[in-house]
């Protein structure tokens, strides 16, 4: 028997809850179940009989936290433990079962909320898999985090053939605990592979019905339902739903199409029992959905049944600003990309990150982790380097769209084995090697042939977009047309979604912005679905509005409306002009008026004036009521924030000019190695920086060695250093200990809640700040 | 469970160090942290009571394998017979709504900040009384965390683990021992069926007690 064979009976019945039974015979609260396995082995042996003595099909082994973190200090390898725990299931298994190989969550959070790293988790999984080798499948369960499950899938996938259940646990909102939703679990892991999805845990089946009938409609893979036992007194930890209603209610919960059934925290074999009696009595309907094509994050699902903007302004080509970022390793730079684009209107961001003399792969990873971590619109990866797709499709949390495949054979070849694996959509564009046809019907071949290419390694239909190209019209006005055609017979004749770059069209000729607007609505008319362009242009995000208003899917113009109703006409208070309107800016956090004062001030002086003269006295003025008490921090990082503002616009003038961005010197920043509170870390780093200062910072946890290599590499002459807690001190002593050791010439300053003058003495900083104002000071002293 | 509803504005001032009625600007900064605080954090709690089992150097509960070490958590639980482990999270939510601040916005990240510790603060005393509730006939100890006094802050894997947190409310300890999401707590609720005498925490209890600014004016910080 094995697991195919199982799918093909009416249902399949799991085990219920190993934990409870443990505790019913005296396992107390904070023991390490999976040790049983070793001390006990009798015990499990005797839980898993009484299971199958119920009707268990599959038997979950006692496996649950045997990973190297839980088990961490307790002696006992991971290969030991599992493979007794496997071995005890097989042997009470026999022939009456297949045994899983059962994995919760690793018990640590994944970067950023946390400091696990993706390659950390898949490690940890990859270990446990080997470890249970011997099990004939591998159930992933209790899982919150997306990501977290897409490492042990991966690892799942990439070290094993056997087949991958995977469930999570969701709570009456019907999202789990960080976020995820329904559809993007589903969309995801369907698209990852996994062999059946669904539920466990929280609540009892009652409760979470809705959930796993929204599961239903998003999958066709066999869907998984064990839920508890209804929901424990806090008190007494005794469950509140009997076994008879417990069938009862999984009898109720069959009728959406569940496939597989068990029981989580709280039940016990007659649980099991019930439920298998029940079940044989009921009409299990078999649900075939129809899956539309869909991108997501793990909280966000955007559905292309209606034009959805692609956000276009993540891509270097032919920004000046956006490359000086890129060579600055400026990420909040991006991430604000991000955030504008997000607020205009952008329902997808693409990410292109693309520029010779960066490391792309390093840099489209470090971008796709962390827009993971601030946005939750869904991301389209575009590079034109395979190693670079694959690098961001690994540790993308969801269901992204790869940017781009062609008609050309390599191209086919090497991307779409990718999408494949990694469950992406993906952009066809149509052309190959002999360039882009001038035809409508030409460019119609290549994208029935990508299809059908998509279609052989096995990727659904509904995830292949095509992009029919849009050519520049004053180059190719006769093309305008074709595309336009190209567009309307992939949409109707393939029955595909359909992608075009908008803002091309107009290049060269005066007026760019009607000419886009204008091809925009006629494109929409002629079935584009996904729009590429630049959110932040009002007439583009409005002429979308405008479409689905029109083409009656913006009911009752509710979103339009929404859009527009308050936008009220420009306020024009008369404000201080100049100097005068920049330092008050300042003096009074005003962000908007600082950017505007410092623009207008741009015309008449000199950066360097504007920073030397205004700039600095304000701050230091702030500086000094902040020292005397008469402001408090909150004012302090007000004013630092609206003179960032000033900064920012400072920058922006002297890239676009060429001339070389102001810097009194560079200072590396990091929160210690271990610790995440990085706020205060932040604080000091605006505040350097509107001192002029340039800060490489290296972000939180932040390994001791790579603040040596950031330190001698940039030649910096100070280093800030950040601790908040007393656990994490003993990382800052060491990163000072390594640095010195380094011989970087350099000196170090220290902040951070719990420490003092004497602790930063003791561990040999050459400065203690108490404040991000005494940062500043230390910076002037050393650097100047 | 306990909701909240609205982040008290004292509170955050206090938690920013700021003194007196705040400016405009700040105010209007508040108003925009609670308004996505409130959406955005989805505040749980768990807990779980054992009776006390006195040690010698601490506290053990029984059908617990948690040990509570040092001499101030077994001062604080002085007369009860029973105690409350209590584990809070405000949520990734809220870390994610601090993350997104912190790029944009620095003045927006502090105050989110700040806004997020008072958060924690006020869900968890909306807990104890829920928690007392569940208990009649039981009288509370204020909450008495890791790394008061020489209550070890190590303890906190174990602590997370015995009440089964991340299962339950979704509450982990990174490598380094520290809890995430970032705005958690964890914490012991002394239970007594006669009225306690009330004891306030005071400052020899507190990490900060050496680089606190309320300390420094001559004052505390009503803890």
């Amino acid at each position: 028997m094995d697991f195919k064979t199982l799918l093909e009976r009416k249902f399949v019945m799991l085990d219920g809850a190993m934990g409870t039974m443990l505790q019913a015979s005296g396992l107390e609260a904070g023991g390490i179940p999976e040790l049983l396995n070793l001390e006990r082995p009798e015990l499990i042996e005797s839980i898993h009989k009484a299971y199958i003595d119920a009707g268990a099909d599959i038997i979950y082994a006692n496996t649950f936290g045997a990973n190297r973190y839980k088990l961490s200090g307790c002696n006992k390898s991971v290969s030991e433990v599992i493979g007794a725990a496997v071995k005890i299931a097989k042997k009470a298994a026999g022939q009456r079962a297949l045994t899983a190989l059962d994995l919760g969550p690793i018990g640590q959070l994944l970067e950023p909320t946390g400091t696990l790293s993706f390659d950390e988790a898949y490690d940890i999984f990859r270990e446990q898999i080997i470890a249970g080798a011997e099990a004939d499948v591998i159930v992933f369960e209790t899982m919150t985090d997306l990501l977290e499950l897409k490492a042990a899938v991966l690892a799942a996938k990439e070290n094993s053939e056997k087949p991958v259940l995977c469930t999570m646990t969701f709570e009456e909102n019907m999202r789990t605990f960080t976020g995820c939703c329904v559809s993007s679990m589903a969309l995801t892991l369907e698209g990852l592979g996994a062999d059946a999805i669904g539920i466990n845990c929280s609540l009892g089946p009652k409760q979470l019905e809705p959930v796993v009938k929204e599961l239903c409609r998003w999958t066709r893979l066999p869907v998984i339902m064990k839920p508890n036992a209804g929901l424990p007194d806090p008190v007494t930890n005794k469950y509140d739903v009997t076994p008879e209603m417990f069938a009862l209610e999984m009898a109720e919960v069959a009728k959406s199409g569940v496939k597989i059934f068990g029981g989580c925290c709280g039940t016990s074999p007659e649980y099991i029992k019930a439920v298998r009696e029940i079940l044989e009595r009921t009409d299990i309907p078999h649900i075939e959905p129809l899956i539309p094509a869909a991108v997501c994050s793990p909280s966000k699902t955007v559905v292309i049944d209606q034009p959805r903007i692609i956000g276009e302004r993540i891509n270097p080509t032919g920004k000046k600003l956006f490359k000086e970022a890129l060579r600055r390793n400026d990420m909040d730079y991006i991430l604000n990309q991000a955030l504008e684009q997000t607020k205009a209107g952008a329902d997808i961001l693409d990410v292109n990150v693309g520029l010779p003399e960066i490391d792309e792969k390093e840099m489209m990873l470090r971008t796709v982790k962390s827009l993971q971590g601030i946005t939750d619109v869904p991301l389209q990866i575009d590079s034109t380097i395979p190693e670079v797709l694959e690098a961001a499709l690994r540790v993308y949390s969801g269901k992204p769209i790869v940017n781009s495949v062609n008609g050309e054979e390599k191209s086919l070849e090497t991307v779409l084995p990718l999408v494949k694996k990694y469950g992406a959509c993906v952009v066809g564009l149509t052309l190959d090697g002999n360039g882009i046809p001038q035809k409508a019907e030409e460019r119609f071949a290549i994208a029935e042939r990508i299809l059908n290419r998509a279609l052989e390694y096995g990727i659904p239909k509904e995830n292949v977009f095509i992009d029919c190209l849009t050519l520049t019209a004053s180059a190719e006005q006769a093309a305008v047309m074709e595309t336009l055609k190209g567009v309307k017979m992939v949409k109707e004749r393939l029955g595909l979604k359909t992608v075009l770059g908008v803002s091309n069209i107009s290049f060269g000729l005066p007026n760019r912005v009607l000419i886009n607007q204008n091809f925009l609505a006629m494109a929409l008319t002629n079935g584009l679905d996904l729009p590429i362009i630049n959110p932040n242009v009002e007439s583009m995000t409005g002429a979308v509005r405008a479409y689905r208003l029109l083409a009656n899917i913006d009911k009752n113009s509710a979103e339009f409306i929404a859009a527009y109703n308050d936008a009220e006409p420009q306020k024009t208070a008369p404000k201080p002009e100049g100097d005068l309107s920049l330092a008050h800016a300042i003096e009074n956090g005003l962000q908007g008026e600082s950017a505007k004062a410092t623009k207008a001030l741009l015309e008449s002086h000199e950066p360097m004036e504007i920073i030397n003269d205004i700039l600095i006295p304000a701050l230091d003025k702030a500086g000094a009521a902040f020292e005397k008490g008469k402001i408090f921090l909150p004012q302090l990082i007000l004013n630092a924030g609206a003179a960032q503002a000033a900064f920012g616009v400072i920058r922006e003038r002297m890239i676009r000019s060429d001339k070389a961005p102001v810097s009194k010197g560079k200072i590396v920043l990091a929160t210690v190695k271990g610790d995440i509170h990085d706020i205060g870390k932040n604080i000091v780093k605006v505040l350097l920086e509107n001192y002029g200062y340039t800060v490489i910072d290296l972000g939180k946890d932040v390994p001791c060695e790579e603040v040596v290599k950031a330190a001698l590499e940039n030649k910096v002459k100070l280093v800030g250093l950040s601790a908040l807690m007393t656990t994490t001190l003993k990382s800052m002593e060491e990163t000072i200990r390594l640095l010195r050791e380094s011989g970087a010439d350099c000196k170090v300053v220290v902040g951070g809640a719990v420490l003092t003058q004497e602790y930063a003495d003791s561990i040999g900083a050459d400065y203690y700040a108490k404040d991000a104002k005494e940062t500043v000071d230390a910076a002037k002293e050393v650097i100047g | 469970m306990a909701k909240l509803e609205h982040i008290e504005r004292s509170e955050v001032l206090r938690y920013m160090g700021h003194q007196g009625e705040p400016e405009p600007e700040l105010s209007a900064l508040l108003d925009r942290c609670e308004e996505i605080l409130l959406r955005d954090a989805r505040p749980k709690y768990t807990f779980a009571v054992f009776d006390i089992l006195r040690c010698e150097d601490g506290i053990s509960l029984s059908g617990c394998r948690l040990e509570l070490l040092g001499n101030d958590i077994k001062a604080h639980l002085e007369g009860c017979e029973r105690a409350a482990l209590i584990c809070a999270t405000l949520s990734s939510g809220a870390d994610a709504a601090i993350r997104r601040a912190e790029v944009s916005d620095m003045a927006l990240a502090f105050a989110m900040d700040a806004a997020a510790s008072a958060a924690i603060e006020q869900f968890l005393v909306m807990a104890d009384e829920e928690i007392l509730s569940a208990l009649p006939g039981y009288y509370g100890t204020w909450r008495f965390s890791p790394g008061y006094g020489d209550f070890p802050i190590e303890v906190q894997r174990d602590f997370v683990s015995a009440l089964n947190a991340q299962k339950r409310i979704g509450l982990c300890v990174s490598e380094s021992g520290i809890l995430t999401p970032r705005k958690s707590v964890t914490a012991v609720m002394g239970l007594s069926r006669e009225p306690l005498p009330k004891k306030r925490r005071g400052c020899a209890m507190c990490a900060m007690n050496r680089t606190c600014l309320y300390r420094k004016r001559g004052g505390h910080c009503g803890f």
